[in-house]
């Protein structure tokens, strides 16, 4: 019953944040920008300027406009790209895909590297894999991520050719943005498995799991770590959420065909529709990704089941 | 109760690492310390130590190398692909970050800590609504917004210390509030308002000492991801506008020289990445001495 009315109120908060997204681009692009601008040609006579705000109703009081937007929004009709051709939404849903694996890939590093190295350095503490692990930790959370894409790319695309330099092509391709991407999030992960770790090997029943027996491998794997991945667990949603965020930088830096890049351009193109329709799509998939990281961690740690929001 | 887990830990780790834990973290921080010195005195004298004109072009020196690489001593870091003297250049993108930093940090500052202590100590419904915008604001990418803003109101200084503002206060308020919320309920508060103390005086006296250390912190931490947010404006090509030497401006328009002109490129980004190295080892020195419980901030 709990559960059920808290994923009622989470998805309700979830459509109040794509609301307030989608009110912010509409003051952001009718008040200060001129949408019509960026359409017309030089040449263009005042006429068909007027032919234009009336076509696409911008000469109606912001009020009107703002509900026939709302009213249009809610039946997922956001308009058509003013520079590409079709529907804004077609247009997004067509690089969902690449975003998605690029954010999974991110995801895939940061976990792979931030724990075995957070679990490493809490065994060893003091031990030049520690020194290491800290040396990781503090690099991936100064390096601006396209600062780094770019050093990835003349090192590893330009100097010896083990990966493309942009492009989404094949596994290779995903190599590097992938890594660009997930180091800030693997220092996160590698500072919350340190932490966690050193905690959770001093408790009793760790004692006891050696006590009777077990090898030091299952004591670490079965009850240790299980129980330090309870805070990584708490941080996923926040580190999913940036990632996404992430993503659009390492885009832009990679050429990757992603909705981030796509929303770049379509911004500095003044591409409002697209760009509204994008801004909805990341919105969305970042507060959905909360919420599902939310419930998970609610079924795996029973103690907070109870807790409420 | 984690952060409080996490200071039991470092504080054991510190007494394992022996009585010179802390010498030996001054010696560390020695270094990043200079690097910030260095970078402030370089953008407040930038026309002292780099008297030339940033934007200079030597179409006859295009894409030199640095001194050390084979040029000349009369353009140290080498030059660009139209003939700016690199190192100029650097010196005075550190002004232009100098000045982005130095209004948005204590500006960011003073408004976010302002509706902090205005949510939590008078809540209501205005600070309810307050403080769910800072959670929509911090749940999305701020750079899709900041690049949004960027766009329609025009490449300037202005217009990006605009944005880096609107971008960063979010944080400050809902720290501020946090920790006001928990002052609250404190005993010397609960008294100082039992005693007749007016709410201007408690949050003079009584909240804002208590939290400043809270914003002194969060404001040096801020301070590495303001200049790499003013950068990565400029690589997207909405910061401050072209005639402006800036080195987010210089990494983006050296990549197509990547392969045969490495140091066109690299010098920003080196500047850059030393610059946000070394104030985020600051911080967290500075952090650790001040307010380890932020620790879990991240």
């Amino acid at each position: 019953m709990q559960f059920a009315n808290l994923l009622l109120v989470r998805l309700l908060q979830t459509v109040v944040v794509i609301w307030v997204v989608v009110s912010i681009v509409f003051v952001v692009s009718r008040l200060i920008g001129n949408p019509e601008t960026s359409l017309m040609p030089w040449d263009a006579t005042n006429e068909d300027y007027e032919r234009i705000r009336e076509k696409l109703g911008l000469n109606d009081p912001l009020i009107v406009q703002y509900g026939k937007f709302l009213g249009d929004a809610v039946q997922g009709d956001l308009g058509f790209s003013y520079h590409r051709t079709g529907p804004a939404i077609d247009i997004v849903a067509d690089k969902v895909l690449g975003t998605v694996k690029l954010t999974a890939a991110g995801l895939i590093v940061a976990l792979g590297l931030g724990l075995p190295l957070g679990v490493l350095a809490a065994l060893r503490r003091g031990s030049p894999m520690d020194w290491l692990a800290r040396l990781v930790a503090v690099f991936g959370q100064a390096t601006p991520s396209f600062w780094l894409g770019l050093m990835l790319i003349f090192f590893l695309a330009t100097k010896v050719s083990w990966f493309p330099t942009a492009g989404a092509e094949g596994f290779r391709s995903l190599v590097l943005p992938a890594f660009a991407l997930g180091l800030l999030s693997a220092a996160g992960f590698m500072r919350l498995t340190r932490s966690g770790m050193i905690d959770v090997m001093n408790t009793d029943f760790i004692r006891t799991a050696r006590a009777k027996g077990l090898n030091e491998r299952t004591v670490i794997m079965r009850h240790g770590l299980r129980h330090a991945l309870i805070p990584v667990m708490t941080i996923l949603g926040i580190e999913l959420g940036r990632l996404i965020a992430g993503s659009v930088i390492i885009e832009v830096v990679f050429s990757w065909p992603g909705i981030g890049r796509l929303m770049i351009e379509s911004i500095l193109q003044s591409d409002y529709p697209t760009v509204q329709a994008g801004l909805v799509v990341i919105a969305a998939s970042i507060t959905l990704g909360n919420l599902i990281v939310d419930m998970t961690y609610r079924v795996i740690d029973p103690r907070i089941r109870m807790a409420a929001l | 109760m984690a952060a409080h887990a996490e200071a039991a830990i470092e504080i054991e780790a510190r007494r394992s690492w022996g009585r010179s834990y802390f010498t030996r973290r001054y010696l560390l921080v020695l270094p990043p310390m200079v690097i910030m010195v260095l970078f402030l005195i370089g953008g407040i004298f930038a026309d002292v130590i780099a008297p030339g004109d940033p934007g200079q072009t030597h179409l006859l020196s295009r894409l030199e190398a640095p001194v050390f690489s084979g040029g000349t001593s009369e353009f140290p870091l080498g030059t660009d692909h139209v003939g700016r003297d690199i190192w100029t250049r650097i010196v005075h993108g550190a002004r232009v970050s100098l000045i982005v930093v130095a209004i948005v940090v204590p500006g960011a500052a003073l408004f976010g800590t302002a509706v902090g202590m205005f949510a939590g100590w008078r809540g209501g419904i205005v600070g309810q609504l307050l403080m769910r915008y800072v959670d929509v604001q911090l749940a999305l990418p701020a750079i899709l917004f900041a690049v949004l803003l960027g766009a329609v109101l025009g490449a300037s200084l202005r217009n990006v210390i605009i944005i880096l503002l609107v971008w960063t206060w979010t944080v400050y308020a809902r720290l501020i509030r946090a920790e006001v919320l928990s002052l609250k309920e404190r005993e010397f508060v609960v008294a100082s308002l039992a005693a007749g103390g007016s709410n201007w005086w408690i949050m003079r006296k009584q909240l804002l000492p208590n939290v400043f250390n809270t914003i002194v912190v969060v404001m040096t931490l801020e301070i590495p991801i303001v200049i790499v947010a003013e950068a990565s404006l400029s690589f997207l090509g909405v910061g401050a506008p072209v005639e402006q030497a800036t080195w987010g401006r210089m990494i983006t328009e050296a990549r197509n020289y990547l392969t045969h002109a490495w140091w066109v490129m690299w010098m920003p980004g080196l500047a850059l990445m030393l610059v946000a190295l070394s104030g985020n080892l600051v911080g967290d020195w500075l952090r650790d001495l001040l307010d380890p419980r932020l620790r879990n901030l991240g």
